[in-house]
């Protein structure tokens, strides 16, 4: 048995134990199986909810909307982080703002982003922006405020302007801590976007599928939701992981 | 590491005029502020480095060694008097002094090819020529066929000679070299300095080296400058009259490699002696 197949092996004990508990309460009858859909009837929902394709819509949606939160918060991060990482005045000026607005949860703006915006398609796409913007903002300056000093030196040795120090010395070194805030900002994306459509119940989403089953009394879509949620986030952050590896695989090979 | 001579070296400057990279220091003096109270860490110092010349500068830590080839590449332009190269005042740092350091510095993000491009960055040269210039300089240190590695992948005696190639590659009419072998093993070292020789030899440098090992000073300079600390003065200069490539069972050498000792390990120390035990204990 190679280790990969042993580890994977292992990761689907707990799994499986879950599962089993899961049979025998629903088997309890009763409340019980109201409760704890059985086993048989969540898979025939979810072959019918991939058959009739709402399923893939809904999670397409939510997948959507995360990852263009990601681009248009991870992309402003990245930029004001930059900012603050190279320009000192503006750092100064700019950083106790970010540190008292970044003490306001994601859900402590929905209201008032719901008196301005409405709960449409803008708002929501705005609070899970918001949700991909402190990470990557944080992360962004730390990797350039805490630029090597001796391979600036080297910079300076062979005449770079301020423009190459920052393109060919500040930005690589700080690609490390970079892909950790854009990998942080996944997570808290993902997170979000579930959370915003399950307060903001309208348009397609896996947040409001499961606001839907809860109103129907169907156990077995939101188990299947859930599931749903923990898988794509987990492949998000395993395909992140992959991304990261092969960018910086110039990094000497860590200790696992 | 092959001891054949890579021939058909190209440089930018082509042929070198023998006569370029001479390095003259008159009444230089350096301090820094240390809590506000003046410390002198280099003082007075006068040295004149000819043309493709080697000298080794040797000292006890705190003579201002280093300080010294930072001023000369023009990384701190902060002292009193003068640093000429052929005759022209130096300011600030320029293609035509480079600095090898302790540590290779080279960028992890790189490989080593690319290491070694970061020289010629600042230059338009063709892409072809840069390339050219790449494979020779890594022919010349003895890398050829790791331009794709990536320097956490090299021992520290091949880093270190990317290095080397890196620092050379711009062909500076003078090369500062800092500790340049001070990281490496015993026997790594006694193979790279043989082959620092050898890439002095050919590329016709004028090199300055600094150094705690007094085989390698002599081993490798035509001069060896022998400072004294606190301040920063050089004590004495020891011309070492022997041809290139050195013999290092040369019995001169080992005549040299005696006087120097003994001139940095009598050196009055005075008031830096720490009494030991540092104070008398309390009567009980």
């Amino acid at each position: 048995m190679t280790p990969r197949i042993r580890a994977l092996a292992l990761g689907c004990i707990l799994p499986a134990i879950l599962l089993i508990l899961w049979e025998s309460q629903a088997r309890r009858g009763g409340a019980h199986a109201y409760a704890f859909a059985p086993l048989g009837v969540i898979a025939r929902s979810f072959a019918a909810m991939l058959g009739d394709g709402s399923l893939l819509r809904q999670a397409g949606a939510s997948l959507q909307r995360a990852l263009s939160a990601l681009l248009i918060g991870g992309g402003t991060g990245i930029f004001v982080g930059t900012a603050l990482g190279i320009w000192r005045p503006f750092e100064r000026a700019a950083t106790p703002l970010i540190n008292t607005l970044r003490q306001v949860p994601i859900l402590g703006w929905l209201p008032l982003i719901a008196l301005w915006f409405g709960n449409g398609d803008g708002a929501k796409l705005l609070l899970v922006s918001l949700a991909a913007l402190y990470p990557t903002v944080l992360n962004t300056q730390k990797g350039l405020s805490g630029a090597d000093r001796n391979l600036l030196e080297v910079g300076a040795l062979y005449g770079f302007s301020r423009w190459q120090a920052l393109r060919r010395i500040a930005w690589p070194n700080a690609l490390p801590l970079l892909f950790t805030g854009i990998s942080q900002a996944l997570a808290f994306a993902w997170i979000a976007t579930i959370g915003v459509e399950l307060l903001f119940s309208a348009s397609a989403g896996l947040g409001t599928e499961m606001m839907a089953a809860q109103v129907a009394a169907r156990t077995d879509i939101l188990i299947i939701c859930i599931a749903c949620v923990g898988a794509m986030g987990f492949a998000m952050n395993q395909g992140f992981a992959v991304l990261r590896r092969r960018a910086l695989r110039w990094q000497p090979a860590r200790p696992q | 590491m092959s001891s054949i001579l890579p021939s058909g070296r190209g440089t930018p400057s082509g042929a070198r005029d023998v006569a370029t990279g001479g390095v003259r220091i008159e009444r230089l003096s350096k301090q820094y502020r240390l809590n506000d109270t003046p410390f002198t860490v280099l003082d007075d110092i006068d040295l004149s480095i000819r043309p493709g010349e080697f000298v080794s500068i040797v000292g006890p830590s705190g003579c201002g060694k280093s300080t010294l080839l930072r001023l000369i590449v023009g990384l701190d332009t902060d002292y009193d008097g003068e640093i000429r190269l052929d005759g022209v005042r130096v300011a600030g740092t320029g293609l035509e002094r480079g600095l090898v350091f302790q540590d290779h510095r080279l960028f992890p993000w790189m490989t080593v090819a690319r290491n070694i491009e970061v020289a010629l960055l600042t230059q338009k040269l063709p892409r072809a020529r840069r390339e050219r210039l790449i494979a020779s300089h890594l022919e010349l240190v003895g890398l050829t066929g790791f331009e794709n590695a990536y320097p956490h992948q090299l021992s520290g005696g091949m880093a270190q000679r990317a290095a080397i190639a890196r620092a050379l590659v711009n062909a500076p009419k003078v090369l500062a070299l800092d500790e340049p072998l001070g990281a490496l093993d015993a026997l790594t070292r006694v193979k790279v300095q043989a082959e620092l020789q050898r890439i002095w030899m050919e590329a016709g440098t004028t090199m300055i080296m600094v150094t705690h090992d007094v085989d390698e000073a002599l081993f490798l300079g035509d001069r060896v400058v022998v400072m004294s600390a606190r301040p920063g003065r050089i004590a004495r200069i020891v011309d070492v009259d022997l041809p290139h490539p050195r013999d290092r069972a040369s019995p001169v050498l080992h005549r040299l490699k005696d006087e120097i000792l003994a001139e940095l390990t009598t050196e009055p120390a005075g008031d830096t002696l720490v009494p030991f035990p540092a104070k008398p204990r309390a009567p009980r």
